[in-house]
């Protein structure tokens, strides 16, 4: 991540302009468009579009560079003469040379956000992996909920409580779930929670998931197994992490001078300690969040919850270029709308750091 | 289904039971595995247990195109036998085949060059065309199914013989001058010579009407978008919008297909029972444990294309009331390991001989399950063919290179390889490159055949790549061709032997890509022989031919057989079970209805 120090210059006040109201308003205007924040901000945004220009490119290159599937021949089926295979890679423009096809690829893209249609089924890419965002979303978004509710305090308490029964046992479950395949884990659930399969019969199993504006009530309950095991590894992983930087931080000399000070130890740990040892957090939080809305794959593939994730997947078993391209370009999207939104918070949870 | 083994190999979880003996020719199989286990399907329903009620069916992938004129693969069978009437299909639980849209079986003329169906009358299309199917809505079918913009798989391989199909495919759906249709119930195919099996190609669901005044806008796109705006002649539809559209309606590609009543349907045309009010495909279950033990509780009603594994099998077949609801089904096809008869070492006879003795079959058959795989192939017809080929092949009785329980003769291999110029036995030269799946059950099959290889010397390099890509990629083009494909296998489009042996062994179907012909088999006295048998229109004097092509194929050891795969299905207990037996043993909701 860039941390700018603020410098005099991009303090100074601009140049004056035409006096008056009109002046007044191009002075607020130019104070803001002149502020470091935006300017960093807007600098972000535009290496964010050329990084995905620069993925879409990549994308296409590792598809005819790496052995792939011909999409012709498998779009013409088993039986089908060359003949055939040829005139369907004149249709679909595979016959044009890669950076042509790629020019094509994203004229569509920039001018009409067409993500292309499906070798597949002709179906519109943008229009799939739009109506699979909410399960998406979701699934990420509670998950999110679940481990950052279970992670952080169980950090918090086993950095205070170091070397107790409570850290080592905290600590040990913890290796545990970060240690288990979240595929694994999946399973395992659903043979012991779900409703059709399960031992116990307590939530719904695989395919129950339920878009929210359907069944509230059956869109919750289809998520909660799903949020757990998926949350598992996180909570587990920010859990350590947290109780490290905890630890790490209560040693610093401000936290002696705070505590010399007479402040209570409560204030003193989230006062002071939490506040610097969360901000490496918010850093991996944004990230990961931002790597599971392009697609938490295999905890939808295990549950078979349609997302975006479960669409990549399908599209790289069936070779199917313009919706590989299209979650490809979209997981990059909100890696770099995470990057971009953790920089800025960035300046508000560390008072040290000035763009 | 004539075409390679596929999905089933991507789930990685096709397991089988053996079928010893052979089966009538009805296909009303009546073989048991060794282990006793009948494979012989549940009595198909000739009435509704009830009428009404959801039936709930479970896949891992989608269909390979939505559209039924580009179809080709079993698992969308399952959606299109339901929705569209082609014009012959295949008797409930029996591979023999029946009129279906036809009101007759086609009437061939003596020289086999003409073709005269009578379409059934009273039955309709679905919504929004609604009006009733003539013969020219059978003619466009296939006249569109030539066309790059539908792009049908095997249209030019049964009805290029059609006088007037086209060479080189057009762009979008032209006339072909050999159909005619003198009145809206008569059809007519001109063929250019006798076809043996022309006849039977017709229940192809390619052969289901297609209305060209509402099709033809959909048609004349890049890529055809009438699969998603398709209309039914079944007694389901794909659930639509008012406008006719699927998309996102009953269709959600890799999600759901769901089947609603045709309300322009009407049974006294139909030998269908449709019981159930909708059938739901429920897609994107990766997991064959969880999608077996789904259905076992009653929450679904049957698998679609992903089997139980191993270990689930047993687990049902040890149980007295759960064995009840699983069924084993031949598909009518063979796994095999294609060597490449155009270079070395494998351009040697009997080199390729002394693979096929050095092979430990048992261990191959492993690597899929064992001994409820399927049983251990000798030839290429199935023993579901039964007196169609198998029996005339020698049935199980032939097998030109024995071993001890099929594990292998190393000694008899090394006196070929020394027969093959090789002094001591062992191979000597450079190694052979083999090109497999990268994912079980192929990738442990590829590492079978690299360690037999091993015991005659020969090293293997193996490139471990998807499913798809070793066909489009390597197999299928001759130019990238390796020395082995140790992971391909045919299945028929229906119940001629000619669709077992032509298609994969014949050299005149030997093309620069898209090949199926893996061992570049180009033997002149075996393609003049599937030539002949090709136009033998009788049918006792073409399955003793065809039974000895298969002998003439196999002892070649250009391709070595090693499974004749079963296939299981398995119903909830809350469904009375049928079964499509022509199409690997899908269940065939036409006839499932709810307890």
């Amino acid at each position: 991540m860039s941390v700018h120090v603020e410098t005099e210059a991009s303090r100074r006040p601009s140049p004056g302009g035409p006096p008056g109201g009109l002046a007044a308003a191009q002075r607020a205007l130019a104070g803001v468009l002149g502020s470091s924040m935006l300017r960093y901000v807007v600098r972000r945004i535009l290496w964010g579009i050329v990084l995905l220009f620069v993925v879409s490119g990549l994308t296409f290159l590792i598809f005819y560079a790496f052995p792939a599937a011909d999409p012709a021949a498998l779009r013409a089926g088993r039986q089908a003469t060359p003949q055939l295979i040829e005139q369907i890679r004149h249709s679909l423009g595979l016959d044009k040379p890669v950076y042509d096809q790629y020019w094509l690829y994203m004229k569509g893209l920039v001018l009409h956000f067409d993500l292309g249609y499906s070798y597949e089924n002709n179906v519109s890419v943008t229009s799939q992996i739009l109506s699979r965002l909410p399960a998406t979303i979701a699934l990420t978004a509670g998950a999110f909920v679940v481990w950052m509710l279970v992670g952080i305090p169980v950090g918090i308490l086993s950095a205070i409580k170091r070397r107790s029964v409570v850290d080592r046992t905290t600590m040990g479950a913890s290796l545990l779930a970060i240690s288990a395949p979240v595929y694994w884990l999946g399973l395992i659930a659903l043979l012991l929670f779900s409703q059709d399969i399960g031992e116990l019969h307590f939530l719904p199993g695989a395919g129950s998931y339920t878009p929210l504006t359907s069944d509230p009530t059956q869109w919750f309950f289809s998520l909660l197994m799903p949020w757990f095991v998926l949350a598992a590894a996180f909570a587990a992983f920010y859990a350590r992490m947290v109780r490290g930087n905890l630890i790490d931080v209560l040693g610093e000399d401000y936290i002696r001078t705070a505590r010399a000070k007479g402040l209570s130890e409560r204030r003193v740990i989230l006062r002071h300690g939490l506040r610097a040892a969360l901000t490496p957090v918010v850093t991996m939080a944004g990230l990961d969040l931002g790597v599971l809305l392009g697609g938490a794959i295999l905890t939808e593939t295990v549950f078979n919850i349609p997302g975006v994730g479960r669409y990549a997947y399908d599209s790289i078993i069936n070779s199917d270029l313009p919706a590989i391209q299209g979650t490809v370009l979209f997981g990059a999207f909100f890696i770099i709308v995470a990057n971009i939104v953790v920089d800025v918070l960035y300046a508000f949870l560390d008072p040290r750091v000035r763009y | 289904m004539l075409r390679a083994f596929g999905a089933a190999a991507l789930v990685g979880a096709t397991i089988l039971v053996a079928g010893c003996g052979g089966s009538s020719s009805s296909g009303e199989s009546e073989s048991q595995t060794a282990a006793g286990i009948s494979t012989a399907p549940p009595p198909t329903p000739t009435a509704c247990e009830t009428k009404g009620g959801t039936l709930k069916i479970l896949s891992a992938g989608d269909v390979d195109h939505i559209d039924p004129g580009q179809g080709y693969y079993s698992f969308t069978y399952e959606i299109t036998r339901p929705t569209q009437r082609a014009l012959l299909s295949a008797k409930p639980g029996t591979v023999e085949l029946q009129p279906d849209l036809a009101a007759g079986m086609p009437q061939v003329s003596k020289d086999g060059k003409t073709v005269t169906v009578k379409i059934r009358q009273g039955v309709h299309f679905s919504p929004p065309v609604n009006r009733e199917v003539t013969s020219a809505d059978v003619k466009y079918a296939i006249e569109r199914g030539f066309a790059t913009s539908v792009a049908n798989g095997y249209a030019a391989a049964y009805f290029g013989v059609i006088q007037g199909a086209p060479k080189t495919a057009p762009q979008f759906p032209e006339p072909i001058s050999g159909i005619e249709t003198p009145d809206p119930s008569t059809l007519v195919f001109h063929l250019t010579q006798p076809e043996a099996v022309f006849v039977t190609a017709l229940s192809m669901p390619l052969t289901a009407p297609v209305p060209e005044d509402y099709a033809k806008q959909y048609d004349d796109q890049t890529l055809s978008t009438y699969g998603l705006h398709q209309v039914a002649s079944g007694p389901y539809m794909i659930k639509s919008n008012a406008a006719g559209s699927i998309n996102g309606v009953g269709y959600k590609p890799n999600r759901l297909i769901d089947l609603v009543r045709n309300p322009n349907w009407d049974s006294s045309t139909d030998y269908r029972l449709a019981c159930a009010d909708e059938v739901r495909f429920e897609e994107g279950f990766q997991d064959p444990t969880v999608v077996a033990k789904t259905i076992l509780s009653g929450s679904a009603d049957a698998n679609g294309d992903i089997p139980p594994p191993p270990a689930e099998l047993r687990s049902i077949l040890s149980s007295s009331t759960e064995s009840k609801e699983l069924f084993f089904t031949p598909t009518g096809g063979a796994r095999y390991i294609a060597l490449n008869t155009t270079e070395p070492p494998f351009d040697n006879a009997n080199a390729r001989k002394a693979v096929a003795y050095v092979l430990d079959r048992n261990a191959l058959r492993l690597t899929r399950g064992g001994a409820v795989d399927g049983t251990i192939a000798t030839h290429f017809i199935d023993p579901s063919f039964g007196d169609k080929g198998f029996e005339q092949a020698g049935g199980t009785g032939f097998n030109p290179f024995p071993s001890p329980d099929f594990s292998g003769d190393v000694t008899k291999a090394k006196e070929l390889m020394k027969a093959a110029g090789y002094a001591d036995g062992m191979y000597t030269g450079p190694q052979v490159t083999v090109v497999a799946d990268n994912v079980p059950p192929g990738s442990d099959t590829a590492k079978v055949v690299a360690a037999d290889l091993a015991k005659i010397g020969i090293k293997s390099r193996i490139i471990s790549v998807t499913h798809a890509t070793m066909y489009t990629k390597y197999c299928n083009v001759p130019k990238n061709e390796p020395n082995i494909c140790p992971n391909v296998g045919w299945l028929p489009d229906f119940h001629e032997p000619q669709a077992i042996l032509d298609v994969p062994f014949n050299g005149k179907n030997i093309i620069p890509s898209n090949n199926s012909n893996w061992p570049l088999l180009n033997d002149p006295a075996i393609n003049a022989a599937m030539d002949r048998a090709e136009k033998t229109l009788d049918p006792s004097k073409r399955y003793e031919q065809w039974g000895k092509i298969d002998q003439q194929v196999t002892e070649t050891a250009s391709a070595i057989p090693w499974l004749w795969e079963d296939y299981p299905t398995l119903f909830s207990s809350r469904v009375v079970p049928a079964l499509m037996v022509d199409n690997e043993g899908a269940p065939d909701v036409d006839f499932m209805s709810v307890r």
